[in-house]
């Protein structure tokens, strides 16, 4: 743990750190600790906002096992998770190590390249409506290989689901190429060097000298890809029919809590799917973890 | 790396050619989108899904997408909000964060470790998870439809203390115990002495705070029904419902170019900090 005043403390001075600290524990107490332990109660009871919440137990969950929609949004999950993952990881890092070059005009380059970071999600989801219009753009440069005046892109059962990934991803890649930018800047050039003198060629270079030094920024990467992807919801909600539509073939099990809780007001089903979710999240995040303090 | 020296041979001048040309094509390709949003801003409304793509406007239509956004929705209610509930969360978070990473840092707590595994514990908990039991939560307090449950549940971020307390455990104890001995009261001694030397990482927390709250949809989306409350992220789908008679793609474009607006000027202003506080997580971490 961090530093401590080596001088004597006196009790006055142990209670103005209380008093530093308090605002902050008091806050995650009422706003973040109290909510979790809140909500797993509301995943126990019939709630619809109007009367009390009753008490029920388990059946939540039990419903939960056997609701179409439930099992549907994890499987859509699962496959958001999928695409939304290994093609990131190694999208990003080969996308970093093309910037990481050194070239006339880098930083112009590179900012062209980092520019999809910048729109929030709602708005990357807005602008690739527009993109993606049955009678636009997309569409109409496809055309001469599909002889098709308007493609349904979003609103079809199979294109939607990739298409979100992709829109997903391309957002996404040149955010995670900043983070291996930032680990790549972070390894000294003389090691490169070094290795190069040694007869390595680039890929040796790349896997048995760069690769292993950045095996902590591939965690992170790792970790908050995948958190990530586990609560997609934006695109989902913005880009496809009746929100998470056709078919429920986009809703995801971020998108079915919302719906459970804020459009059919059934608060503990809401509270029941997010307890899984939540679940879900720990144990990747655990398995991640743990592979990641393994050694290679 | 691709200048190890066997393959210096082959003309490095071609290399580098070549090397450029896909640097470019990479860059020109993901920057595409955002180009076609802002230009798509200054179309007529019947050019933006003009086939052939107009890449310019043909006819530049000025604000005049703005303007109509504004008759649409109440854009600049949404601006104002959204400005308001990023204002106050990054000052807030800034504050807060740095008060506890002093605390975390430089003071012998009872039950330190236990309060600090507990403020650090949040980080992992997402918004998703939080948001059916932090409304009801909220409809008991009353602040359904009201500001304070709009910014309050933002106000604080569990990786900003974290931040603060690895910062200021590298602020030497002399500073802090000089202080003491000049007889400066504790509350000096943090803003006086303690906070001016944050400044560089509270420019980067600012930064990612801004971004963060700035964007945020899911909360805001559910915390307030009234349009009059709502912020810019959630207000700027009404310009995309496809229940709406007219077409009016470029008030949408025109939205979506305001949105992002604010985050691309702090992105050119502040380059360094914007990728040193987006990547802060991975180098500390």
């Amino acid at each position: 743990m961090g530093a401590s005043v080596k001088a004597p403390i006196t009790r006055n001075q142990k209670w103005w750190g209380l008093l530093f600290v308090s605002p902050a524990v008091l806050f995650f107490a009422v706003f973040a600790i109290f909510p979790i332990l809140f909500g797993s109660y509301l995943s126990l009871t019939r709630y619809n906002l109007l009367t009390p919440p009753v008490y029920i137990g388990f059946k939540n969950y039990f419903a939960l096992a056997h609701d179409r929609k439930f099992l549907l949004s994890l499987r859509n999950t699962g496959v958001f998770v999928l695409g939304s993952t290994v093609p990131i990881w190694i999208g990003s890092l080969l996308l970093a190590l093309v910037f990481d070059s050194k070239i006339p005009g880098r930083t112009v380059w590179r900012a062209l390249f980092f520019l999809p970071v910048l729109p929030p999600l709602i708005v990357v989801a807005v602008v690739w409506k527009v993109i993606l219009h049955p009678y636009g753009m997309v569409t109409a440069v496809l055309s001469p290989f599909t002889g098709l005046g308007e493609i349904p892109w979003l609103t079809d059962p199979h294109l939607s689901p990739i298409l979100l990934i992709a829109i997903n991803n391309w957002t996404m890649i040149p955010f995670f190429a900043m983070i291996w930018l930032a680990g790549l800047a972070a390894i000294p050039d003389e090691l490169r060097y070094a290795s190069a003198l040694d007869g390595a060629n680039s890929a040796q270079t790349f896997f048995l000298v760069i690769l292993p030094l950045l095996k902590r920024t591939a965690v992170l990467v790792a970790a908050l890809s995948t958190i990530n992807a586990f609560q997609a919801f934006i695109l989902q909600y913005e880009l496809t029919p009746d929100k998470g539509g056709p078919a429920d073939t986009n809703l995801t099990l971020g998108l079915l809590i919302w719906k459970y809780g804020f459009q059919y007001f059934r608060m503990g089903d809401a509270a029941a799917a997010s307890v899984v979710l939540f679940a879900i999240i720990l144990l990747v995040t655990l398995i991640q973890l743990i592979l990641g303090r393994s050694k290679y | 790396m691709n200048r190890s020296s066997r393959e210096k041979s082959r003309s490095p001048l071609a290399r580098q050619w070549l090397g450029t040309l896909i640097v470019a094509a990479f860059a020109l390709a993901f920057a595409f989108p955002v180009y076609f949003m802002v230009s798509s801003a200054f179309k007529a409304e019947n050019e933006i899904l003009a086939i052939p793509i107009h890449l310019v406007p043909y006819e530049f239509a000025g604000l005049e997408e703005f303007r109509r956004a504004m008759e649409i929705a109440p854009l600049g209610n949404y601006v104002w909000n959204s400005a308001l509930v990023s204002f106050v969360n990054v000052v807030c978070t800034l504050l807060l964060s740095a008060m506890a990473g002093y605390g975390f840092a430089k003071f012998d707590l009872p039950f330190k470790n236990f309060l600090f595994f507990f403020v650090i514990s949040t980080m992992m908990i997402p918004q998703q998870i939080l948001v059916v039991p932090l409304f009801v939560e909220i409809k008991y307090f009353g602040w359904v439809n009201t500001y304070w449950g709009l910014i309050v549940p933002g106000l604080m971020n569990a990786f900003g203390v974290f931040m603060m307390r690895q910062f200021i455990a590298e602020v030497p104890n002399e500073i802090i115990e000089a202080g003491r001995a000049d007889g400066a009261s504790e509350v000096q001694i943090f803003v006086i002495l303690v906070l001016p030397l944050l400044l560089p990482a509270l420019a980067s927390l600012a930064i990612i705070i801004f971004i963060w709250s700035w964007g945020n949809f899911l909360w805001p989306l559910v915390a307030v029904t009234n349009e009059k409350l709502a912020v810019l992220a959630v207000g700027i789908t009404n310009y995309t419902q496809p229940y709406q008679r007219q077409p009016m793609w470029g008030a949408a474009m025109a939205a979506a170019t305001l949105t992002t607006l604010p985050v691309l000027i702090v992105f050119l202003a502040f380059q360094r900090h914007f990728v040193k506080g987006i990547t802060a997580a991975a180098i500390k971490g």
